[in-house]
């Protein structure tokens, strides 16, 4: 589904403004834009970094408009110009790109075309991209309004729903978030409670157990058993 | 700096002081006014205006004549709950006399906003570049009368108005016309008839569409520094000629000079929230050539401001149309989020219309960068030039 249009490009990534207004797509999940090519069709693939609601003339900042009567949803049927003078934006990181059925988890070489369409990924190509993690590193290092860790913690969780809450893929996702994060134990604490889906004390849930295998608690080191 | 703000400074704090004892002794005869205003019998007062005019020389102030009573008060019908309002506004980039290409910018916002069942809102710009002789000449045959300053504010306002006109073309909702700004377009009155007649030629035009399209218009004029009801009362007072003040030794002298300083907006600071005053008609010289059209104009309680509404004789006569009038603009004025209210409809008109300084300076770039194309330049004067250097 064509969810926004591309206003901002870099290597990096891009910032869409969003066909509806307060509907930015979900913090981590997947987007795709089709790159323009010669040859066969390429696909972008980028995860949700930011969402924002603005005003669309920067010198006019949003003010209170509710009163007593009128508020939350009723506000935009009161001043049905809101529609127009705020816009919505969000902002994304590319993770790779697909062409011919082959999913590459780095950089393309270009950034996609400004004006371009961003649609949402499809549950299929959810599956099929996620089925390798290297993207995680990517996503890890990405510099963004918000802090890496929630973006990746919010990709992994939706990814999780859109895999029909396939556990062994959550399993291995928090294996390679605990490879990547295993020399910062405060960090990885961090994201795996945020990715658990439902345990009662997350840092005894088995994907804390699982993971401090793999990046043990250095304030522990040396304590007795 | 060479502005000396050590010695405005000064002056500010002697203004303060001045407007310190000024107020409240305006404020006095402001209650004073008022209360003449509720004394005077509204067809004593109209016929003691037309003895006036009548005489020689005529009255040196603008006047209003009541159509109604002087300080009747009306509420504010309710909205229909189903409504279109219109907001038209305009603005301009004008001839540069420094320039060797003679050229303008029109710019007219419109914003329509509709409440009810399916709330919805369009807001769009009509852009114009100005420069062949029927532009820029009210009489290119004889490229006679530049259209600058007065006349091409005239023209914006004639431009917006169509704008309206054309923006509620299609209205199936009652539907409301409302124009940042008068509609007596009183600045003309120093041009000679034939430059009056031309100039408003466009403007009455729009108004007879929205007339026979029974579409209510109005000019919306925040602050209005009108003091034609003012006026009005110091033709009661006056015991003789209102142009001999000098030799005026009434006891009501104080009260008539003081009106000279006293807004109607303060004369109608009685009305309360929603309210309106009753119609009055401008003695402005200009409205002789507005024939069905003339402007009537009538004061209302925004919540928060007392704002003049000016509506043609259609409207003003017509209880349905007055009505929605009323009832949109305040309805209007309530929904906006600022305070003292302003119409969002205006609001967003007033923004599409808007030139940036950043775009005019684009503008004159681009026309440079076309001009450039054929191997042309813009020559400057050699003043303006030197402004833009500035150097030492």
């Amino acid at each position: 589904m064509m969810i926004g249009e591309i206003i901002e490009t870099m290597s990096t990534g891009f910032v869409a403004e969003s066909f509806e207004l307060n509907q930015p797509p979900a913090l981590g999940s997947f987007v795709v834009v089709h790159a323009p090519s010669a040859g066969p069709s390429v696909e972008l693939y980028a995860v949700v970094t930011n969402g924002r609601t603005v005003g669309v003339d920067p010198s006019r900042r949003p003010i209170r408009q509710s009163t007593a009567a009128v508020f939350d949803q009723a506000i935009y049927e009161h001043q049905p110009q809101l529609k127009h003078t705020l816009r919505t934006e969000f902002s994304a990181a590319l993770v790779g790109w697909a062409t011919e059925g082959r999913i590459r988890q780095h950089l393309p070489s270009r950034p996609p075309p400004l004006h371009f369409s961003v649609h949402t990924a499809s549950e299929e190509q959810v599956q099929h991209f996620t089925h390798s993690l290297q993207y995680l590193r990517l996503l890890l290092q990405t510099v963004a309004e918000v802090s890496p860790l929630q973006v990746v913690a919010a990709n992994v969780r939706e990814v999780f729903e859109r895999r029909d809450q396939d556990r062994d893929w959550l399993c291995q996702a928090a294996r390679e978030i605990a490879i990547l994060l295993k020399s910062d134990h405060e960090a990885l604490l961090n994201v795996l409670q945020a990715i658990d889906p439902g345990e009662a004390d997350p840092a005894n849930s088995a994907l804390a157990r699982q993971s401090s295998a793999i990046a043990p608690d250095p304030s522990r080191r040396g304590s007795r058993p | 700096m060479p502005l000396k703000l050590a010695v405005i400074g000064q002056q500010m704090e002697q203004m303060a002081e001045s407007a310190a004892t000024f107020v409240p002794v305006q404020e006095r005869f402001v209650e004073q006014a008022q209360a003449l205003l509720r004394r005077i019998p509204a067809d004593a007062l109209c016929d003691k205006l037309d003895s006036q005019r009548l005489q020689q020389p005529r009255i040196p102030w603008l006047v209003a004549s009541p159509l109604g009573s002087m300080s009747g008060a009306v509420h504010a019908p309710a909205p229909p709950a189903e409504v279109c309002v219109v907001g038209g506004d305009a603005s301009s980039i004008a001839p540069d006399r420094h320039s060797s290409l003679r050229y303008y910018v029109l710019n007219v916002g419109v914003a329509a906003l509709t409440y009810g069942s399916h709330p919805d809102a369009r807001l769009g710009s009509d852009s114009q570049l100005c420069f062949r002789d029927e532009d820029l000449y009210l009489f290119p045959d004889k490229r006679d009368v530049p259209l600058e300053g007065t006349l091409l504010g005239t023209r914006m306002e004639a431009e917006s108005l169509r704008a309206l006109q054309r923006a509620t073309q299609s209205a199936t909702l009652p539907t409301v016309a409302l124009r940042d700004g008068p509609l007596i377009l009183w600045t003309l009155q120093n041009e000679s008839e034939l430059v009056q007649s031309s100039m408003l030629h466009a403007f009455l035009e729009s108004m007879s569409v929205l007339q026979q399209a029974s579409i209510p218009l109005g000019g919306y004029i925040s602050f209005s520094d009108a003091h034609d009801v003012a006026n009005s009362l110091r033709v009661w007072l006056c015991q003789g000629r209102p142009n001999a003040c000098e030799r005026c030794d009434s006891e009501e002298r104080d009260l008539c000079m003081a009106l000279a300083k006293i807004h109607d907006r303060e004369l109608f600071s009685f009305l309360s929230d929603g309210q309106r005053s009753e119609l009055f008609g401008s003695s402005s010289q200009i409205l002789k050539l507005y024939g069905e059209h003339r402007v009537a104009f009538f004061y209302l309680n925004v919540g928060g401001e007392i704002a003049r509404i000016e509506t043609p004789l259609w409207v003003a006569t017509d209880p349905a149309l007055l009505g929605l009038l009323h009832a949109a603009t305040y309805d209007q004025c309530r929904r906006s989020s600022g305070f003292p209210p302003y119409p969002p409809a205006l609001l967003e008109a007033h923004e599409q219309a808007v030139i940036t300084s950043a775009e005019r300076r684009l503008i004159e770039e681009m026309v440079e960068r076309a001009m450039a194309g054929l191997g042309l330049s813009v020559k400057r004067s050699a003043k303006d030039d030197s402004k833009r250097r500035r150097g030492v």
